[in-house]
């Protein structure tokens, strides 16, 4: 156990004096490299490319209502990659985060409706936390099935997103409509009493975002200092070795699956609360994705998700002023999303090959 | 005989279904086997879907359609090949960008598309066959787009245990080492792995935009291509066994469809959740046997096991 | 590396706006109108009639319009809306039914802006509804599929269970039954607005179980028209006239004329006499059409749809009773008739109906 210590030790020490100088080199060079990529996607289409990125620029941050959106967008966008990136520690590759964001916010609305307890700060407790048991054990499945059987989890999480977000329609359009709303296929709204404060007065904009930026410095704390990052890091290079030196594979699947669950559906029970004020049908947009494709460009590093949710989230939020300002349609952002992804991977890649 | 009609066209329903699934599948199958995993299928089928409708809309001819789907896709495939191949990337997190990247570039220039009429393939006259029970339904069913996909599915099972060129794209899937030393380029056959692939996810697509559904609308696949992606583990990288995943998957969304018509009263949605329940319980199965009874390519497997 | 990324950003955006400042000065931008779609506008469906109506206003009143397309209908239409009234916009049309509560919160915040949403049942001083009486169409187009029905059996492929989707299979289901009364109707949910495989999959089940005529409730009419003539069934459009796309099959089919409409709100905004109100349009006034008839419906019926059209047209009310439910249960007394809450948010499917709305 000590000779494995000090040997991730010595590791860390030689990575880190590179580390601040590769990170820099691989940031601007991908982002240089999206540019050219987005500039030549504009100039197929024969739009003159700068004026264009200008405009998504503008959208995003350009005004303080720009900016509170571009973050109420950051806010879920945060938690998937979260979700995403902790699983990935153990080495394992979920793109289930939007099928746990709905059954969060799932369960979490359940608690709301079907119970009711008093006084009101059990109710708030409830919700929250039935929000993050709905999220832990849709995520849980897919862990039970890799920790026993080595179910691929990718697919396997895949599938359930599908399911996931048809059980969210069965219930809005069936059980749990609201009747007093006629017929409108959505729950009964939450009270305020469940709802966070707002950060700027008029916005949407909500402490969520503080608790996935607060989550993000706690993980990124704890996987770095304690036994327990250090028992995922050696089970993620090597199973054998790690579950000789007397760590569980099975138990740390089911942990890091029921706790990156549990974030995704925190996420799922926040935008139904604050954002859409009620459970409705697709809220999760493309947040489960983005926030995978987040996740992965800043290799599962903690803290590195957070501009990059940030970017992802100024592409979504913006593309409706492309669409105004542009006549540019609302797929524009998806191909720029993807256009940012590759950007990061391509560069990734190089830049490892040339080290090796 | 009420009972077999019945049967029969739900079977149809199903094998309707199932036919650009079954494409998709093949095309997986073939790249899985030199050892890359490409959940890109998506977008590639999608890229398919629109570049098949396209070019149906423009020339009006649906076989340009099915190479046009084919070709876009072919194309969107060389990303993967260069993401995995060139610089290295994770296949799975590259298959995520093909596949968000199909989505969107087929989304965008889908647009004025969407609305427009195709005519789809003539059926040819069958005379009085058209009106005999179970013929006629039969005869109905096998578009050429269904017809197309079986000989695929024959052609692709004897080219891989029957061809020299199956033996190295099998010897490079279980080990590209191995290979590599007997003889084989192996960069090469993973390439044309991943662009056969692709080829045949276009077609999927193109066959299900310009002959089943004669439309376009953006994202239509909806996930289809990613269900053929855990259909293959579940017909264990055996081409021979894709036709029968792809059925079980078309059957059973045909069933909870004709469940509907009974007036079940079941939920629709709870109902349509029925497929994606019945694919990751198969999924589940084929781990299981797999584990018992092999089948996965060997470099196909450390990379699922180890993702990074 | 975040801080270095986050510098980056800060100072590329600091650059970027203030490089944009200069063309700030626009002309009066206060004229336009704003559209907010669902879907695709060149669906040939709910959106292409939209669409339509936007298309008349730039040309019959010659403003200046902008559109958005492919908004989900949930709180994301929120940041649309202010996008637009940041912009400048003081009209706006959030043409989808999911739009209203959202529509209602941005209409809180911005007392100068006028909503006019599509299809909903509630109001604001500075919100108002639009909808017209499609389903007194769709009784008439169901009475001519109940005449050219051969088998009796019809077919109804809906998107989901919402009041106006129930309430077009029961006036569709009504007509047919009144030329017909042994007619019967299968249901078919696809739980998309816009799924077009599964609308050709379900419109292949329902010929496959002896259904001769098809009829929709999503967004697009196209997959189905073609699936149906395809199979040699026919089939009755809806929002657009979809002719085209089934040649034999062709019945008829129920369609939205929103220019008249639009332009009476856009004007009565200009010249400041708009009241919020609920603005339903008559099928007597052209708001909605009945398409052309196809070969199969016979000659002896059409007199009858003429009748019935003439009485709506005199103040007969299509929902009164006896309305009896799928399960036999006395809905509406004879004598009675329905409110228009009531039926603004209806939850039952007529007896005939096969189909569950769980």
């Amino acid at each position: 156990m000590n000779a494995l210590g000090s040997l991730q030790e010595r590791r860390k020490s030689l990575a880190h004096r590179f580390a601040w100088f590769e990170g820099a080199l691989s940031a601007t060079l991908a982002t240089l490299a999206f540019l050219v990529a987005s500039a030549l996607f504009f100039a197929v289409l024969g739009r003159a490319p700068i004026p264009l990125l200008l405009e998504l620029v503008e959208g995003a941050f350009g005004s303080a209502y720009g900016i509170s959106e571009t973050l109420v967008k950051t806010t879920p966008i945060l938690f998937c990659a979260l979700a995403t990136a902790l699983p990935a520690r153990l080495g394992l590759l979920t793109v289930g985060a939007s099928g746990q964001f709905y059954m969060g916010a799932w369960l979490g609305t359940a608690m709301f409706l079907y119970g009711d307890p008093q006084p009101t700060i059990f109710l708030v407790l409830t919700v929250f936390v039935g929000a993050c048991l709905g999220g832990a054990i849709w995520s849980s499945i897919s862990g039970f099935l890799k920790a026993h059987l080595e179910v691929n989890e990718t697919l396997a999480t895949l599938l359930l997103n599908y399911v996931a977000s048809l059980l969210v329609d069965w219930v809005v359009y069936g059980p749990w409509r609201d009747p007093a709303n006629l017929g409108w296929p959505a729950t009964r709204s939450f009270p305020d009493s469940v709802k966070l404060p707002t950060l700027i007065d008029g916005s949407r904009l909500h402490a969520g975002l503080l608790v996935a930026v607060g989550l993000a410095v706690v993980l990124h704390v704890v996987l770095a200092r304690s036994r327990w990052g250090l028992a995922l890091r050696i089970l993620k290079s090597n199973r054998a070795l790690g579950v000789g030196a007397g760590f569980s594979w099975v138990a740390n699947v089911a942990l890091v699956m029921a706790i990156g669950g549990a974030i995704a559906g925190l996420a799922g029970i926040l935008e139904a609360t604050m954002v859409h004020g009620r459970l409705q049908s697709g809220i999760a947009l493309n947040y489960g994705i983005t926030g995978f494709l987040v996740a992965w460009m800043a290799g599962q590093h903690m803290l590195r998700v957070i501009p990059l949710a940030v970017a992802m989230g100024a592409l979504m939020s913006a593309s409706d002023a492309l669409q105004l300002f542009a006549q540019l349609p609302e797929s524009t952002s998806i191909v720029l999303q993807s256009l940012l992804f590759i950007s990061v991977l391509v560069t990734g890649g190089l830049l490892a090959r040339g080290r090796s | 005989m009420e009972i077999v009609g019945t049967l029969l066209a739900i079977f149809l329903s199903g094998l309707r279904g199932a036919t650009p699934l079954l494409y998709v599948l093949l095309g997986e199958t073939v790249t899985e086997r030199a050892g890359i995993a490409n959940l890109g299928v998506e977008g590639q089928m999608l890229s398919g879907a629109f570049a098949g409708f396209a070019a149906t809309v423009v020339t009006g001819n649906p076989w340009i359609g099915l190479m046009a789907g084919a070709l876009c896709a072919t194309l969107l495939s060389c990303v993967h090949a260069v993401l995995c191949l060139v610089v290295k990337a994770n296949m799975f997190a590259s298959g995520v960008a093909v596949w968000v990247l199909g989505g969107g570039l087929s989304a965008f220039f889908g647009i004025p598309f969407v609305g427009r009429r195709i005519d789809g393939f003539v059926a040819p006259d069958f005379g009085s066959l058209k009106d005999m029970p179970l013929v006629g339904p039969l005869l109905r069913t096998l578009t050429p787009t269904v017809l197309l996909a079986l000989v695929l599915w024959a052609v692709l099972g004897w080219f891989l245990y029957r061809t020299r060129g199956g033996l190295r794209l099998r010897a490079v899937g279980e080990s590209a080492e191995s290979a590599a030393t007997m003889g084989v380029a192996v960069m090469r056959v993973k390439w044309m792995a991943i662009l056969g692939g692709g080829a045949l996810s276009g077609l999927g697509g193109a066959a299900l935009s310009v002959d089943q559904v004669r439309n376009w609308i953006e994202w239509m696949t909806a996930g289809r291509g990613l269900v053929a992606v855990g259909l293959v583990i579940v017909a264990r990288w055996n081409p021979w066994l894709a036709l029968p995943a792809a059925l079980l998957f078309g059957v059973v969304e045909a069933l909870t469809l004709r469940m509907q018509t009974w007036g079940v009263p079941v939920s629709s949605y709870l109902l349509s959740t029925f497929p994606y329940m019945v694919c990751l319980a198969v999924l589940v199965w084929g781990y299981v046997r797999a584990r018992t009874r092999g089948g996965m390519p060997k470099d196909l497997a450390q990379a699922f096991a180890r993702t990074e | 590396m975040n801080r270095r990324i986050l510098t980056l950003l800060a100072a590329s955006t600091l650059l970027l706006a203030s490089c944009k400042k200069t063309d700030e000065a626009q002309a009066a931008t206060e004229d336009r109108v704003g559209f907010i779609y669902v879907g695709p506008r060149t669906d040939y469906g709910y959106n292409y009639a939209m669409d339509q109506g936007r298309l008349a206003l730039e040309k019959d009143l010659g403003v200046k319009t902008v559109f958005f397309e492919n908004i989900p209908e949930n709180a994301e239409v929120e940041r649309v809306m202010e996008r637009m009234i940041a912009d400048g916009i003081k009209i706006i049309f959030p043409t989808s039914y999911g739009y209203l509560d959202p529509a209602l919160n941005v209409a809180a915040k911005h007392p100068d802006v006028k909503f006019f949403h599509g299809g909903g049942f509630k109001l604001a001083p500075n919100l108002g509804t639009f909808f017209a009486d499609i389903d007194e169409v769709e009784y008439l187009s169901g009475m001519a599929a109940g005449a050219a029905t051969k088998t009796g059996k019809m077919g109804f492929i809906a998107a989901h269970p919402i009041p106006q989707t129930l309430r077009n299979i029961n006036a569709f289901t009504l007509g047919a039954q009144s030329v017909n009364p042994k007619a019967t109707m299968n249901v078919v949910w696809t739980g998309s607005w816009s799924d077009p495989t599964k609308e050709a999959e379900a419109a292949n089940t329902l010929a496959d179980q002896g259904i001769d005529v098809l009829t929709m409730h999503v967004d697009g009419p196209i997959t189905i028209a073609q699936t149906a003539e395809k199979r040699g069934i026919m089939v009755c459009g809806y929002h657009a006239d979809a002719s085209q796309f089934a040649p034999k099959g062709w019945v008829t089919g129920a369609s939205w004329n929103w220019a008249p409409l639009m332009e009476k709100i856009v004007k009565s905004v200009k010249d400041s006499t708009w009241t919020s109100g609920h603005l339903r349009g008559k099928l007597s006034d052209g708001y909605v059409k009945l398409a052309s008839f196809g070969p199969s419906v016979p000659e002896s019926v059409k007199p009858k749809i003429d009748s019935v059209k003439k009485s709506y047209e005199t103040g007969s009310k299509l929902w009164s009773g006896p309305i009896v439910d799928q399960a036999g249960k006395t809905v509406l007394a004879a004598g009675d008739t329905l409110t228009m809450e009531k039926v603004e948010s209806m939850s039952f499917l007529v007896k005939g109906v096969v189909g569950s709305i769980k």
